[in-house]
């Protein structure tokens, strides 16, 4: 299986070093807008750098395209990989719209390629032992839940594209949406979005949000993103149920701690810096999965449907952020609509 | 200075009548309860006079009473405790209507007694410490707040909606949102609430989750679920998650434990170390008739911490947010 990297930001970093431990897959190509990031990367693997998708895909013969660039190009590129043949792996979120979703997910049926999101949460194992504690039933109905994730301040990237609304959808559409997703996975389908952030209040780096779900289950829950500066990012989660409570903070929840002497990094001298090593990242998990997906012929467990559902929880908060009102969300799910 | 206390169907007033003991000058000179074995071991408990009715309490020398009756008798006993030209420290929710509650402000007004409400939290010294930091100008221009009071599900009285006037939203909203008006000097303007019963077989809704506007720009969300398993750690929580310009903060009352890991069950446990909140409610409500002034917790302040419950009730009938102001 031969992979092409578009997009070499963190997260195109990130799959470039995951493929080199995916057994029968290859990194062969790279592309990225940026001279001197695909130049690195292309040395570092020893594969050729490209300026775009379009060059990547005239030179290569490559089995996968994997879409790492900013959410407002992810269409565009989906569309040209699928028409190119290709199957088609893109980092989450799915799209700035519904339209443009429901277009790239149209682009890869009709190509009749595999088509997997990059909602990586599924693949931490923290998250992973909820959802497998709450589908066991063993704490009974779940009332509440909670989640946070954030903290580590705004994001800086090229051409500064988390901060053009039009592009990024703020934290509710990149980051929160992590939870959206785990949450629905976990819970089943929202009903009820009601949500309010600093947008337009505020300077729009100092990025906070508090939603309200109403899940169709009947499930109350309250999500909290932030992209200001809290003591370095962090996730929570806690599932209050009949019988117990499921407690999760990544501030406690740490197999290793280092404490940096001097200003070399986030967080700056003396800041706890957790981490939890892992004997496989979850990263390189989701990507195993998807790749092992195309050699058994099976859907991914991500595919652009699921990843729709979450995006439709999105936009249902930034529809109630704008508008001060409460979103139903009327099914609208899959191709269908 | 004399006390009373009026029923002990709010456990509170366990707490209340401790707190008496332990201040210098003060007295809890008897106790009536409408459940005479209740009144007649509390009163047994604490060392002190049972009478077997408010009347007979109000009759004596006293100087102001603790009233600690289910919700909805807040009115009716502050009534009588005024007409007996008695002071009144009241328990949260101030009343179970606006109605009830606005009528409580006038017979204040009218008597000239002093009345307090029991909004305990604004004595956490963490409270305090927030507020100063705000006043400051530390924090910055307030963005965001995300609090909690989560309980376990209490019984009695509580899960009665006719004496209660509902259940954990009006059991557990007014604490923050009392905190939030105090600590920011803001009104909340517009309250979202979901609800619901999902975690025990109660006539009262047993969860929800508020979100407020605030009249200063920012908004907040209040968690106020019974929704603590009946072997957790300690009584519950009381948190806030509060988000500036220049700062964010968080008040973790409960966290001022130490982890106690016993035999026993249940083996895990919190002992708090924290201050007592309670010894500074009441010492309060002693100081302002010492000094002749109103208590800094006032009628209205109950008045506005009851009409953000009032509203979530109604926005959770509606589906709407619903404006305050």
């Amino acid at each position: 299986m031969r992979v092409g990297i578009v997009g070499l930001g963190t997260m195109g970093t990130v799959h470039a070093a995951s493929y080199q431990e995916i057994p029968g897959c290859q990194l062969a190509a790279v592309a990225d807008i940026q001279q001197d990031r695909r130049e690195r990367l292309a040395q570092k693997y020893g594969v050729r750098g490209y300026a775009t998708l379009a060059d990547m895909l005239a030179e290569e013969d490559l089995d996968i395209v994997d879409i790492c660039l900013p959410t407002h190009l992810h269409r565009d590129h989906v569309e040209m990989a699928a028409a190119a043949g290709k199957h088609v792996f893109c980092e989450k979120p799915l799209a700035r719209s519904r339209e443009d979703g429901l277009a790239m997910i149209e682009a890869c049926r009709k190509a009749g390629v595999t088509f997997g999101v990059g909602h990586v949460v599924r693949f931490f194992p923290e998250f992973r032992r909820a959802w497998e504690i709450i589908q066991a039933g063993e704490l009974g109905q779940v009332g509440t839940v909670y989640t946070f994730r954030g903290g580590g301040g705004f994001p800086t990237a090229w051409q500064d594209w988390y901060a053009h609304y039009h592009w990024s959808g703020g934290l509710t559409l990149d980051l929160i949406i992590h939870d959206f997703d785990f949450l629905r996975w976990t819970l089943g389908d929202v009903e009820r979005v009601y949500a309010k952030g600093t947008r337009g209040r505020d300077y729009n780096r100092l990025e906070h949000v508090l939603v309200s779900l109403r899940f169709k289950s009947g499930v109350i829950g309250n999500v909290e993103g932030s992209w200001l500066n809290l003591g370095g990012f962090g996730t929570k989660f806690e599932f209050a149920c009949e019988r117990g409570l499921l407690t999760h903070d990544s501030k406690t929840a740490a197999g290793f701690r280092s404490y940096r002497q001097k200003d070399s990094g986030p967080g700056g001298p003396g800041v706890a810096v957790p981490e939890n090593p892992l004997d496989k990242n979850p990263y390189t998990l989701q990507l195993e999965h998807f790749l092992e997906c195309l050699r058994q012929g099976k859907e991914p467990m991500i595919t652009g449907e699921e990843a729709l559902a979450a995006l439709d929880i999105a936009l249902a908060a930034l529809e109630s952020i704008a508008t001060g009102k409460p979103v139903v969300l009327r099914g609208e799910r899959g191709v269908e609509g | 200075m004399r006390l009373g206390i009026m029923s002990f169907a709010h456990m509170h007033a366990y707490s209340y009548a401790s707190v008496i003991k332990e201040l210098p000058d003060v007295e809890l000179v008897g106790v009536a309860d409408e459940n005479q074995d209740r009144g007649k071991q509390a009163a047994e408990q604490f060392g002190t006079r049972y009478f077997p009715s408010f009347d007979e309490l109000l009759k004596t020398d006293l100087d102001g009473v603790i009233i600690t009756s289910a919700n909805r008798d807040h009115r009716i006993l502050t009534e009588m405790a005024a007409a007996a030209g008695k002071h009144v420290l009241c328990e949260k929710p101030i009343a179970t209507t606006l109605e009830d509650a606005y009528a409580m402000v006038k017979v204040v007004q009218e008597t000239g007694i002093k009345f307090q409400m029991a909004f305990p939290c604004r004595f956490i010294p963490s409270v305090q410490r927030l507020k100063a930091l705000y006043e400051e100008g530390r924090l910055g221009r307030l963005l965001a707040i995300r609090s909690t009071n989560h309980g376990k599900m209490p019984g009695g009285f509580f899960i009665d909606p006719e004496a209660a006037g509902g259940g954990a939203v009006m059991d557990h909203t007014v604490h923050l949102a009392d905190l939030v008006r105090w600590v920011f000097q803001t009104e909340v303007v517009e309250v979202y609430c979901e609800m619901d019963r999902r975690f025990h077989d109660i006539p009262t809704e047993d969860c929800g989750l508020l979100t407020l506007e605030l009249s200063n720009g920012a908004f907040m969300t209040i968690d106020p679920s019974w929704s603590r398993p009946d072997s957790f750690y300690t009584w519950g929580d009381l948190y806030m998650h509060v988000v500036g310009t220049a700062m964010a903060a968080e008040v973790d009352l409960m966290r001022q434990s130490m982890e106690r890991i016993t035999l026993d069950q249940p083996s895990y446990q919190w002992n708090f170390w924290g201050a007592n909140m309670d010894y500074y409610l009441v010492k309060e409500f002693v100081d302002s008739f010492r000094e002749d002034r109103q208590p800094i917790i006032t009628a209205m302040d109950g008045v506005r911490a009851l009409e953000v419950a009032i509203g979530a009730y109604e926005s959770a009938r509606r589906g709407q947010p619903v404006k305050l102001r």
